[in-house]
């Protein structure tokens, strides 16, 4: 049965959900389950590669308002493999006082591997709105990932003036935390603390495990100046950690996309394969 | 030989044994780490007292209000109540509040150290929590608090007070400041204090956690710094 959700133009907004399941069904990966509530799809996944599914989410059309509570749920089944991305930015604008959420939870089984590669989050002056992302890795489960987020216009000069913004992000291995974060953006002013934005508009993250010292020490040689922008790399035990500040998240894409190049090999054997969506 | 400290304290002892716990003279190595101030000193982000100073508030208000300073209450209790899983478990959560390899590194390199002397002390259950109170600074300082009787509050402000002290020593040296530039920095911010440690004693679970981006990059680039003095 499907419910059909309806925004609410006063306060309630949508209450979109989107569950997917992805298991492994001879020698390729499946959408085994799928439930959908609300504006949050998924196209039919395809194949570009063979084995590994490809799968394009779509988030409501026409951006996230005030109220709007989205949930997406991934799983990934054992010795499974998917890659996700979105075909354009979500954009977030402006509330008039009620807060957006925007909650995932990516589940990666033993032997699976998850490439978690959403376009960035657009955050309008005014929006309110909270971003949490939680990645739950069995023992043995591969993973690489990103979020990128771009706080006001920077192309329109338009600063991030107004608003409230919650980023979460945590990481469990085997139900234990691994990396807990938790970014508040509450007053305007802190745009520019000397230990927190720094005055950039942009701030991105890139995850990725089973990564050793040898490629930690690549990325920092390969990655680890740039002119303009800042970057920094860090392991935690197996986990790579890059975060970047800056003035554009094309340059953060381009960057993630070197990296996703130089690991892929390394993490799940396979040669990037772009997706065509992205050149569009 | 020395008996071992009693376990009942007067409040003037109490506030004795706190002075000694945050004394620079502990041998647990606290000058050693600059969390990534090195760096942000060598790339021009901090050169003068008061962006030191910027730096160290802002520090104070997100990282220490919102992850150490609750987190040490929690510790503290479940010491009282002689609850080692809980110990276990806020220690698991606060390193995976620490952004990076050196800050993980350094929190557990200060536990051991602190357990090593609380044992070597023969501060009660030092010796069976050995492994517990080794996994992190925190752990053995809320331990050995809450063993000398010093109220979760006087440890909450010892403990932010020494935090601070450490790291306007180590700005007024990297930059470099005059020791009384360091001195007027450190009468400038104590102030700030009381009010985050008032309102850390009354954080809901939930409201815990803060990331600082520019410095967890401080912090990842410090370990690939050509020349260092300090070892965070």
């Amino acid at each position: 049965m499907t419910v059909r959700a309806k925004r609410d133009t006063a306060q309630m907004g949508w209450q979109a959900e989107l569950m997917l399941g992805l298991a492994k069904r001879g020698d390729k990966t499946v959408l085994a389950q799928r439930r959908q509530r609300g504006p949050l799809a998924v196209q039919r996944p395809f194949y570009p590669e063979g084995a590994v599914c490809h799968l394009y989410l779509l988030h409501p059309p026409g951006g996230v308002v005030g109220g709007d509570q989205l949930s997406i749920s991934t799983t990934v089944a054992q010795d499974a493999a998917a890659v996700v991305t979105t075909p354009g930015a979500t954009k977030f604008y402006r509330s008039a006082g009620a807060n957006a959420t925007q909650k995932q939870q990516l589940q990666v089984a033993a032997g699976a591997s998850l490439e978690w590669l959403p376009q960035e989050n657009i955050f309008f002056p005014g929006a309110l709105a909270t971003i949490q992302t939680e990645i739950h890795l069995t023992s043995g489960a591969h993973f690489f990932g990103w979020e990128m987020h771009c706080l006001g216009r920077p192309a329109n000069r338009e600063r991030f003036d107004s608003g409230r913004l919650e980023f979460q992000l945590n990481v469990f291995r085997d139900d234990t935390p691994w990396l807990l974060e938790r970014f508040l953006l509450t007053d305007p002013a802190e745009l520019d603390a000397l230990s927190g934005l720094r005055g950039f508009p942009v701030f991105a993250t890139l995850l990725a495990n089973d990564v050793d010292q040898t490629l930690l020490e690549q990325m920092q040689s390969q990655f680890g100046h740039l002119e303009l922008a800042c970057i920094g790399f860090t392991l935690l035990d197996d986990l790579l950690i890059c975060r970047y500040l800056g003035e554009s998240t094309e340059q953060a894409r381009q960057i993630f996309i070197q990296i996703w190049q130089t690991l892929r090999p390394h993490l799940i054997q396979r040669a990037v394969c772009m997706p065509r969506i992205w050149a569009t | 030989m020395i008996e071992p400290a009693p376990n009942q304290c007067s409040p003037s002892l109490a506030q004795l044994r706190l002075m000694q716990l945050i004394s620079p003279s502990l041998p647990i190595g606290g000058f050693t780490y600059s969390q990534g101030l090195e760096w942000a000193v060598e790339q021009d982000w901090i050169t003068t007292a008061d962006t030191l100073a910027q730096w160290l508030e802002e520090l104070a208000e997100t990282t220490l209000a919102q992850i150490d300073l609750p987190i040490l209450q929690r510790l503290y209790t479940a010491s009282a109540h002689q609850d080692s899983a809980a110990l276990d478990r806020w220690n698991q959560r606060l390193l995976a509040y620490r952004e990076t390899a050196e800050m993980r590194a350094e929190e557990r390199q200060r536990g051991r150290a602190l357990a090593t002397l609380l044992r070597a002390l023969k501060v009660p259950l030092a010796e069976p929590w050995y492994s517990q109170l080794s996994g992190s600074h925190l752990t053995g300082f809320a331990h050995a608090a809450r063993i000398w009787d010093i109220s979760p509050r006087n440890m909450m402000l010892g403990y932010v007070w020494s935090w601070l002290e450490n790291l306007v020593l180590a700005g007024i040296k990297l930059i470099p400041l005059g020791q009384s530039a360091g001195q007027q920095i450190l009468l400038s911010l104590t102030p700030k204090l009381p009010p985050l440690v008032e309102n850390a004693l009354h954080l809901d679970d939930t409201a815990i956690g803060a990331s600082n981006p520019a410095l967890a990059i401080a912090s990842s680039q410090h370990q690939f710094q050509y020349t260092r003095l300090f070892r965070s």
